[in-house]
């Protein structure tokens, strides 16, 4: 019975009609012309009360609305039918609408966990495992991989650079890519370098800045948080004003965030220079440690030669060009220069340039630990969910005689499966908040435990990507560990079970099930073990190589003298008393100081004339890794004399220009023969020719997993003449006795003693400088056996699950073996063997699925293969144990059984 | 309508506070929902003012215990041109609602004899 339509209709009547669908349909259809009706009058302004304004009545219908139409859906289920037992009343009543369906499963869920409060606890604390570590891998994967880089356009940028030998680009070759790649838009070249800044009123220090070439920033589309980049011109070559752009740290930590930071004055080198500009704080381009950008005032007139090469590049491809095309012309580039210029190419030693988006080329040596690092906690959840899965068919077991009941007062198959799928995705829904809780922590630690160089690790947050990504999980995984239960609980059960109290019929379906889940998760724990334990293996490995040095006890400083104060006479006499005061510190060893540090990543070769040959050009001329090195370099860093003298203070400015010169060198350049006496002299007219007088041990100064350069040593004091320049910035290496950071004040003291104004930077014991070249390799690896270690747990307990549910159904077997004469260790035996032939089974098809999976970590494995024998034995054996564990609690359970109780209770 | 066969009385009490407004509201004659709430207004002097859903669901209470029916009257076409439901206190409904009045007075009767409030004169 309805009001007649659209005659009498007042304001928001419609608006009211629809909110009345949230009561229950019977109530609606008995009162529903009442309430119009009533609303009707309320509007008219016939009312009685306070307050009569529109707004004013619905501020109090609203509420009256919602509190009574929950209320009275709860009521309904009770109302209906008063009579009958309580499981019924939700079940029995066929026509119901899906709303008051869903209201009655989710509240039968939740006092299903209320009555269980342990059973639920151990189901979510799973589940929020195994969804926090995903949600918090995720975020981290999201945050370096997934998030678009913080430049415009970012999938045209492109990095260039030269293949073997080159590696960098020169001032000739980048102006020759600039006319001849049209496949680019725009081109621009940078440089990295380390140099001593000093602002007003702080003490100077060492900083890695960048020079960067017009274009620069257009290329990456970037604007400054505060101020400009820079004018055209700016870049020229006589430009009077020296400009600058900093970083949001430097302009933080040196500047106190200033906001009238523009038009300070900086000093980089010995040079004056103006802030023009402050960049965003998420932008780190080309490093994490740039700190200041300022323009290259390149002078096309006046390029520097050809074969000096040190420019990194980067390009904007044109719109509608690919970066085939480019590469296509770039290589045709090449090809011109290898014939245009054979005295810098030799044909030996190709030059290709190498084009990298810019993605690949920031991301891209992360990409694979972090993928490896999602597919883990994948597994995780997995096991996970097969545990969960588990526990609750073991529960749907004990509900049986509740589904046969509902299943013959008629509840359809459908409808029960819809019930069982909503209790499983209510247990998913609260595991994911608390994995929430999880995630937040575990992100936490992921950053405070990250190296240093995981690329944008400042950008680590939680975004929709986060949020869409742990719903998808969380509804996946009710899906996941709820189907198995919900197809058990759709079979629905006969007349047989409620005869036999719920006993026999359904547990052999039931326990193949749980069986198999078992397997299933044994399988994922092995694949996730071997993983792991390849990993580790290759961490050791690498950690076993032989660096050539010893880095332990040995504290590493760089010092850097100011251009204005020191020549050269005065440079070797600072460096001289330095080392002779560290060497004398209580508790050090022996001092040193080199120009550049092994593995710390400064890398040039220099080409060299041996032996009296004169080269014509530089492109046929060998080339070797210089270092300028006081006396006690090899004493300090225990690298190996192999032939010969290493230098004493007797190789003095003016005295004979000497070398030495390490192992692969001789073998290269004098294959067969003893290099000791004989002579070589840089690539220049000028330049002496000098006598090699020692041999030592091969360094692997590029670090650990990369090729051994051939190193030539020279006398730091002899530098100027027979290395071209004696640097003014060295690394002091002092080894010590016992701790290196014991010294790290007393030096800091020394270096200050001599000369105040000399900046100290790049302090750290040698062993942790080793340890970040693979510090991002070792963070995962860590993850992943942390991971491993997990999933081996998670799959403890189902086995013990299982297997325990199976002692506690079979307790009248037992019973009868027991009474039949069996003894305690063929029980054990018994039930051993059942666990035991779940574990072979999953083992075997783990190892098998091993192979597979592992296959896809060959990249990050050094000096094991994917079918490394002990590392599968060894995760079989592990595995093995801790399934026998697993099995052995309930298995002397069963030993304890009574024959008489167990045959009596049944 | 839902027909079933009264609960005993003793059952029924006490009232929920709503449930006895309504009621003694009835006790005056056949009225509308709207007509019971502009009733209750006007006793409480605006202190108490029933919105649809809580009105609608005592009343659905009320009717499945009994104690009120729907009234066979319509109201005159000129006057209110929906067709409302008019309720009235079923015949167990007036004793139940007696009870509860009984209980109540013995309740003030109390009161009275305690000093908490005044006797009223007789």
């Amino acid at each position: 019975m309805t009001p007649k339509d659209n005659e009498g209709r007042v304001r928001g009547e419609n608006l009211y009609r629809l909110l009345l669908h949230v009561y229950p349909r019977r109530f609606r259809q008995r009162y529903i012309a009442d309430m119009i009706a009533f609303y009707r009058e309320r509007v008219r302004g016939t009312d009685r009360s306070e307050l009569t304004s529109f707004a004013g009545i619905w501020l109090q219908l609203v509420p009256d609305l919602i509190a009574s139409a929950l209320a009275e859906r709860f009521a309904w289920l009770h109302r209906e039918t008063e009579a009958a037992p309580r499981v019924v009343r939700h079940f029995a009543t066929r026509r119901e609408d899906s709303m008051s369906i869903l209201v009655q499963d989710v509240s039968y869920a939740f006092r299903s966990m209320a009555r269980r409060p342990a059973f639920t606890a151990v189901i979510l604390g799973t589940l929020a495992l195994g969804i926090g570590a995903n949600a918090a891998i995720f975020t981290l994967v999201n945050a370096v991989l997934l998030r678009p880089l913080p430049f415009a356009h970012s999938e045209r940028i492109v990095e260039l650079e030269h293949g073997d030998q080159y590696w960098t680009v020169s001032e000739p070759e980048f102006v020759d890519y600039q006319r001849g790649v049209t496949a680019f838009a725009k081109l621009a070249a940078y440089n990295l370098s380390d140099v001593t800044i000093a602002i007003p009123g702080t003490d100077p220090m060492r900083s890695a800045g960048v020079r960067a070439s017009r274009d620069f920033f257009d290329i990456l589309g970037v604007k400054p948080e505060i101020g400009r980049t820079f004018a055209p011109d700016e870049y020229s070559p006589s430009a009077k004003v020296r400009v600058t752009v900093i970083s949001h740290r430097l302009w933080v930590q040196q500047f106190a965030a200033d906001p009238l930071v523009i038009g300070k004055s900086v000093t980089i080198g010995i040079t004056p220079f103006t802030v023009v500009g402050v960049m965003p704080s998420n932008f780190t381009f080309p490093s994490q440690e740039a700190e200041f950008w300022t323009p290259w005032r390149l002078n096309p007139d006046s390029l520097w030669t050809r074969n000096n090469h040190y420019l990194s590049m980067i390009g904007l491809l044109a719109s509608g060009s690919t970066i085939e095309q480019a590469r296509t012309q770039v290589r045709t580039l090449n090809h011109q220069w290898m014939k245009d210029f054979p005295e810098t190419y030799a044909p030996n030693h190709p030059i290709t340039g190498q084009l990298t988006p810019i993605r690949d080329f920031l991301l891209g040596p992360t990409r694979p630990y972090l993928v490896a690092l999602l597919g883990a906690v994948v597994f995780i959840l997995s096991i996970a969910c097969v545990n969960v899965a588990n526990l609750l068919l073991v529960r749907g077991e004990a509900r049986r005689k509740e589904f046969a009941i509902r299943t013959a007062l008629g509840a359809s198959s459908s409808r029960m499966m819809r019930q069982m799928l909503t209790e499983s995705m209510i247990f998913a829904m609260f595991g994911a908040v608390l994995g929430v809780v999880v995630a937040w922590f575990g992100v936490r630690g992921l950053i405070a435990l990250a190296p240093d160089n995981v690329p944008r690790l400042g950008e680590v947050s939680v975004d929709f990507r986060v949020v869409a990504f742990t719903a998808a999980i969380t509804i996946a995984t009710g899906l996941l560990f709820g189907i198995m239960p919900a197809i058990r609980g759709m079979r629905g059960e006969s007349a047989d079970t409620l005869r036999d109290g719920g006993k026999t019929s359904g547990h052999a379906a039931s326990a193949v099930a749980r069986r198999a889940l078992v397997v299933a998760e044994v399988a994922l724990a092995v694949v996730m073990l071997t993983g792991a334990g390849l990993l580790v293996r290759s961490l050791i490995k690498l950690q076993d190589i032989n660096l050539g040095f010893d880095p332990s006890r040995v504290l590493t400083m760089q010092v850097t003298l100011p251009q204005r104060k020191y020549n050269d006479t005065t440079a070797n006499a600072y460096f001289q008393q330095l080392l002779t005061r560290a060497s004398r510190l209580p508790g050090a060893q022996s001092a040193a100081a080199v120009s550049y540090l092994p593995i710390s990543g400064s890398d040039n070769g220099w080409s060299i004339m041996i032996d009296g040959r004169v080269v014509k050009t530089i492109a046929e001329a060998p080339a070797a890794r210089p270092e300028h090195v006081t006396p006690d370099y090899f004493r300090a860093m225990s690298i190996r004399l192999l032939r010969g003298r290493v230098f004493t203070d007797q190789d003095r400015m003016g005295a004979p220009p000497v070398a030495v010169i390490s192992e692969g060198m001789a073998k290269k350049l004098w294959p067969g023969v003893d290099p000791i006496g004989r002579t070589l002299k840089m690539f220049s007219d000028k330049a002496p020719w000098v006598t090699i007088v020692g041999i030592v041990a091969d360094v692997r100064a590029r670090g650990f997993q990369k090729d051994i350069p051939e190193t030539m040593y020279f006398p730091y004091a002899q530098s100027g003449q027979s290395a071209y320049v004696m640097p003014l910035s060295m690394t002091i290496v002092l080894r010590a006795k016992r701790n290196p950071v014991e010294l790290i004040a007393p030096l800091r003291n020394v270096v200050r003693g001599l000369d105040a104004t000399v900046p100290i930077s790049a302090v750290a014991p040698m062993d942790d400088v080793v340890g970040s070249s693979i510090s991002n390799r070792r963070f995962a690896t860590m993850l992943l056996a942390g991971f491993a270690a997990l999933a081996l747990a998670l799959a403890g307990i189902g086995i013990y699950g299982v297997i325990s549910y199976g002692v506690s159904q079979r307790t009248y077997e037992i019973g009868v073996r027991m009474a039949m004469g069996a003894s305690p260790a063929s029980i054990m035996r018994l039930v051993m063997r059942e666990g035991g032939r779940m574990t072979a089974v999953g083992l075997m098809l783990g190892l098998v699925g091993a192979l597979a999976v592992d296959r896809l970590l060959r990249t990050m494995l050094v000096g094991v293969s994917v079918t490394d024998i002990p590392t599968l034995l060894g995760a079989s054996v592990v595995l093995a144990a801790v399934a026998a564990g697993a099995c052995l609690l309930p298995a002397r359970r069963a030993t304890g059984v009574s024959p008489t109780h167990a045959l009596r209770s049944d | 309508m839902v027909t079933r066969s009264s609960p005993p009385l003793e059952s029924q009490l006490p009232l929920k506070p709503v449930e006895l407004l309504v009621l003694t509201m009835l006790s005056a004659g056949d009225r509308h929902g709207y007509g019971i709430r502009q009733d209750i207004i006007d006793h409480t002097r605006g202190a108490i003012a029933l919105e649809a859903g809580n009105l609608y669901r005592t009343i659905r209470r009320l009717e499945g215990d009994g104690l009120i029916d729907e009234s066979g009257r319509r109201p005159a076409a000129d006057s209110d041109d929906e067709r409302r439901r008019y309720y009235r206190l079923t015949p167990f409904g007036k004793r139940v609602l007696a009870a509860e009045l009984e209980r109540l007075r013995a309740l003030v009767k109390l009161g009275e004899e305690r000093r908490v409030i005044s006797p009223v004169a007789v």
